[in-house]
């Protein structure tokens, strides 16, 4: 009998359309929690990470927490874990919406993909029956007709995550989306699921999730709700502002980074500003399963070249199609961020390769013979052109960009135009202002996501403590433990993110112990964090990364040229070693025998 | 007396909402005025409605004096990421 979790693991054979069911290993819920620890670890296990992350033996991981669907506060996440066509290393993008709860509600922890659907298809799971259906009438659909015919096809009540058109095209910006509009982005995992030829999957689940101790766990998960409804920021500001109200924060400090991190201060910032959004085009909020925050802004542009409604845009999106891009026009930005969302693609690597472009542009290095029009940073118009050449991979300049600004950069002959580290683009906060996102980006196991490890968090706004951004002492310490490591234990109970303003490991801990039956404490929430990225970085250095790859763009090294952090520059190869060392780990980056005796992972690492 | 040059954002913007987004306006204040004394004594914001203080771009706590020309930007608690621990 399992308790918070399902209990059970589907395993879908693409290629002979074997469907098996596996209990889940108790023992993996200790050492991985689940989500995003216990898929990362299947991922390592059962597939070399040297493999061809667009062939059939990359596996496709769907991930639900153990707090997943139970009505606990913001329980509504689930992760898409599989080997990154995009970068090389382990993907794991996270989403909310509804879902992750719905998997959990058909009795699965994890849905596996495996192999190859020799058409298109599409996977309905209706509690324990499960079809492979064909999905071509489906092929080329944006995900909000897909939702619709996929949910005409089964159940009104069906939550669908499926792929784009761009994900079809094995589009390495591709994402999944689920619930219509909301995005598991980073890393190009919807390639993965267009390379499987997987259309969409839809689930409908009727069950309920069993708690050992009901008592103690409504107890512990109304206490949550307290305190994330009366605190300021998790609940006073994001469910009144959204995410765009650091725009203007982050310019006034200088460190918002502009015309592809060329500079850090935007003279458009106010003008698409979280303050300018709700003015102009905000609509109202959304939530997502068992969230009272509702931090989604729903937009609308009315008229107009730009026009469209949907979610969003967000501040990365906001940040992406904005100063990164030169554009000060916030209606385009809006339609940008719908183009995104209608071709299921990543809004930050992509408003960061539209923004690429356009330097490559100005510069004289990709001519417009190339691309079909001017690029200029500023041109709102060309930048809607972009996207949309893009989304839809059209002709050789539109398959460039659709695989990300690092294979954009390279075939142009400058790769320093690449504002990434291992081939993911960096998010919108500057590595030269904020030292802990600098070794942050530098050492994220996905290459540089924000999100992972965001310790502006403390460099800002000062949670757990304030430290000054420009501060290096202290900084390897702060993103190695309660960032990085507390991170992947957040993403592994299925929790949202956007509680921890209010509460801690403790709070999550309440609640997963009296979920599940499981001995769930404090100090082993810290261990599983800290294996779980262990985890994650052996199967880096498997795939071949080495400590060569805990880098920065060249650009980052230069002096921010102009505003209140002028001078300033990233500081990476002050801290890096020591960083390693507080990791257990050598100066290759590599864990030590006895970091790895410590987290009990001796037995599945083979290298010298 | 200073000139001290103020701007205030997200919800603060309602204290003087004729002003556009971004827009500051100049403040008279004794010389080397505190932050803290600014903020509660010329500006008359509740204090709990300010969380974040900016003077000149940098971060800087309540007890900081000002100086003539100095620029200071305003927000209640507010945020956008994640989080630690």
């Amino acid at each position: 009998m399992y308790y918070g979790y399902s209990g059970a693991i589907l395993r879908i054979n693409l290629t002979d359309r074997r469907v098996t069911r596996e209990p889940i290993d108790r023992k993996l819920c200790e050492d991985y929690v689940g989500g995003r620890g216990l898929t990362s670890y299947l991922l390592y296990r059962e597939m070399d990470p040297a493999i061809d992350p667009l062939g059939p033996e990359n596996k496709l991981m769907f991930g639900a927490g153990p707090l997943t669907g139970t009505g606990a506060v913001a329980a509504s996440r689930y992760v898409v874990v599989c080997k990154s066509p995009l970068t090389g290393t382990i993907a794991c993008s996270n989403s909310g919406g509804f879902f992750g709860p719905e998997m959990k509600f058909a009795g699965y922890d994890a849905i596996i993909f495996e192999g190859k659907a020799q058409k298109p298809v599409y996977v309905w799971i209706n509690d324990e029956h499960v079809e492979i259906r064909p999905a071509d009438h489906l092929w080329g659909k944006t995900p909000e007709e897909i939702d619709d015919a996929v949910r005409a096809a089964t159940n009104p009540l069906t939550k669908v995550a499926c792929i784009g058109p761009a994900g079809e095209k094995l589009s390495l910006l591709a994402g999944v989306v689920n619930d219509r509009q909301r995005l598991a982005a980073r890393s190009g995992v919807g390639a993965v699921m267009g390379s499987k030829n997987l259309k969409a999957v839809a689930v409908r689940g009727t069950g309920s999730i069993r708690l050992a101790d009901p008592e103690s766990f409504w107890f512990a998960a109304l206490d949550v709700l307290k305190k994330v409804v009366n605190d300021p920021v998790s609940f006073g500001s994001f469910r009144a502002y959204g995410t765009a109200n650091l725009v203007n924060l982050i310019n006034e400090m200088g460190a918002y980074p502009t015309r592809n991190f060329q500079e850090e201060v935007f003279e458009g910032a106010a003008a698409t500003s979280g303050e300018a959004i709700a003015e102009n085009i905000l609509l109202k909020n959304r939530a997502c399963f068992a969230c009272p925050i509702a931090c989604t802004r729903v937009s609308e542009v009315k008229d107009g070249p730009y026009q469209g409604r949907g979610e969003g845009p967000e501040y990365e999106t906001t940040w992406a199609f904005g100063a990164l891009c030169g554009v000060s026009n916030l209606e385009a930005i809006a339609k940008a961020n719908f183009l995104c969302r209608d071709y299921g693609i990543d809004s930050i690597s992509a408003g960061a390769t539209v923004a690429c472009a356009m330097e490559l542009f100005e510069k004289g290095y990709a001519p417009e013979s190339d691309i079909g029009f001017p690029l200029r940073f500023g041109d709102a118009e060309a930048m809607i052109r972009a996207t949309i050449v893009m989304g839809e991979r059209d002709g050789e300049f539109g398959a460039l960009m659709a695989d990300g600004s690092y294979r954009l950069a390279a075939h142009y002959g400058h790769p320093e135009l690449f504002m990434g580290v291992k081939k993911l683009e960096m998010a919108a906060y500057s590595p030269r202002v904020f030292q802990g996102m600098a070794l942050h980006y530098a050492t994220s196991n996905r290459g540089a996501c924000h999100v992972r490890g965001n310790t502006v968090a403390a460099e800002l706004y000062g949670i757990p403590k304030y430290v000054p951004p420009d501060a290096l002492e202290g900084k390897e310490e702060l993103v190695r433990r309660p960032f990085q490591n507390s991170t992947a234990f957040v993403d592994s109970s299925g929790i949202c993110l956007f509680t921890k303003f209010a509460i801690t490991h403790r709070e999550i801990v309440s609640m997963m112990a009296p979920a599940t039956g499981i001995d769930f404490t404090f100090d082993k929430s810290i261990v599983q964090g800290d294996r779980i990225w262990n985890m994650e970085r052996l199967f880096n250095l498997r795939a071949g990364f080495t400590a060569a790859d805990d880098t920065l763009p060249d650009r980052m090294l230069e002096p921010v040229p102009g505003g209140p952090r002028a001078g300033s520059r990233a500081e990476l190869q002050k801290n890096l070693q020591t960083y390693y060392q507080l990791r257990g780990w050598d100066e290759r980056g590599v864990p030590t025998r006895q970091k790895l005796a410590e987290l009990g992972l001796e037995d599945i690492w083979g290298v010298t | 007396m200073m000139q001290i040059h103020v701007k205030l954002y997200a919800s603060l913007r309602r204290h003087r909402p004729e002003l556009a987004i971004g827009q500051s306006f100049e403040c008279a204040a004794p010389d080397d005025i505190t932050v803290g004394h600014l903020i509660d004594g010329v500006l008359r914001l509740p204090n709990a409605e300010v969380a974040i203080v900016l003077v000149n771009g940098v971060h800087s706590e309540r007890e900081r004096p000002l100086s003539d020309g100095d620029q200071i930007a305003l927000w209640p608690p507010i945020a956008g990421g994640a989080d630690g621990n």
